[in-house]
């Protein structure tokens, strides 16, 4: 079940790093990661950006590493107009996002199934749309349930 | 013929998304008879790790530093979001019937 605290529905937000700040500040608030983890997240992003492209649905995943993070959560947010990210594969391409899974893990070692289950949902289009056009809350839990954190 | 293999994957954090595909991999591989062991790496540390030898091919999800790798490399992020994962594995299977073909 993820945490509905840690939702956001039709965020503003001009760019990845509002994103990730607004975001982040959620997971920070309730202790999930470290002061440290918003900066690193933005800077990782800038260099190795995490936008993924679904089927020309655009999704990204900004994440940093474990050092950062104190217990591996999820952060959503459903963005009220897109917000340019880049690419994974090609961080020479924007691509603009629509949904925005923002990540703590902490020891991926020990957490295949949150792994697994995660990349269930990042390759389920149809499913993601859903999420994206989610009236509140619950109904992202519940389109959700099969995460396992 | 060589049933064993030795994969490095690649990702911006060395941990999350190269651990999926990782993960992923070695299930699909399993049902083709073929076993892997995978190490998880950062694109700064590859070329050291590819270097030290031992790996038969790289799958990356994030670009990798400029060098010579000497192995097959293979871009992972079809096979992360499977919207591409057919032709990947496709890719997977012509570079393993390579090395056993050496």
């Amino acid at each position: 079940m993820i945490d509905l605290d840690l939702v956001l529905l039709n965020m503003e937000a001009k760019t990845s790093t509002d994103v990730i700040n607004n975001l982040g500040k959620l997971m920070l608030n309730k202790n999930y990661v470290k002061d440290s983890y918003i900066n690193a997240v933005i800077e990782r992003e800038k260099e190795l950006p995490t936008g993924l492209n679904i089927g020309n649905f655009y999704v990204a995943i900004p994440h940093t590493d474990s050092n950062h993070v104190n217990k591996s959560n999820i952060a959503i947010a459903t963005l009220k107009s897109t917000v340019e990210f880049r690419e994974m594969i090609n961080p020479e391409a924007k691509i603009n996002v629509e949904l925005v899974f923002l990540l703590a893990v902490k020891d991926p070692k020990e957490q295949v199934t949150l792994l697994k289950s995660l990349m269930s949902v990042f390759q389920n289009k149809q499913l993601l749309i859903k999420v994206k056009n989610a009236k509140d809350k619950q109904e992202v839990a519940e389109l959700l349930k099969n995460i396992i954190i | 013929m060589k049933k064993r293999f030795k994969v490095l994957a690649v990702c911006g954090s060395g941990t999350v998304t190269s651990s999926m595909v990782a993960l992923k991999l070695k299930e699909a591989l399993e049902e083709e008879g073929i076993s892997i062991s995978t190490t998880e790496a950062k694109p700064t540390e590859a070329l050291n790790l590819v270097s030290g030898g031992g790996y038969d091919f790289i799958i990356n999800t994030s670009p990798l530093i400029a060098g010579d790798y000497g192995v097959p490399i293979i871009n992972a992020v079809g096979f992360l979001t499977g919207f591409g994962e057919e032709e990947f594995i496709e890719n997977i299977m012509s570079v393993i019937k390579d090395i056993n073909n050496k």
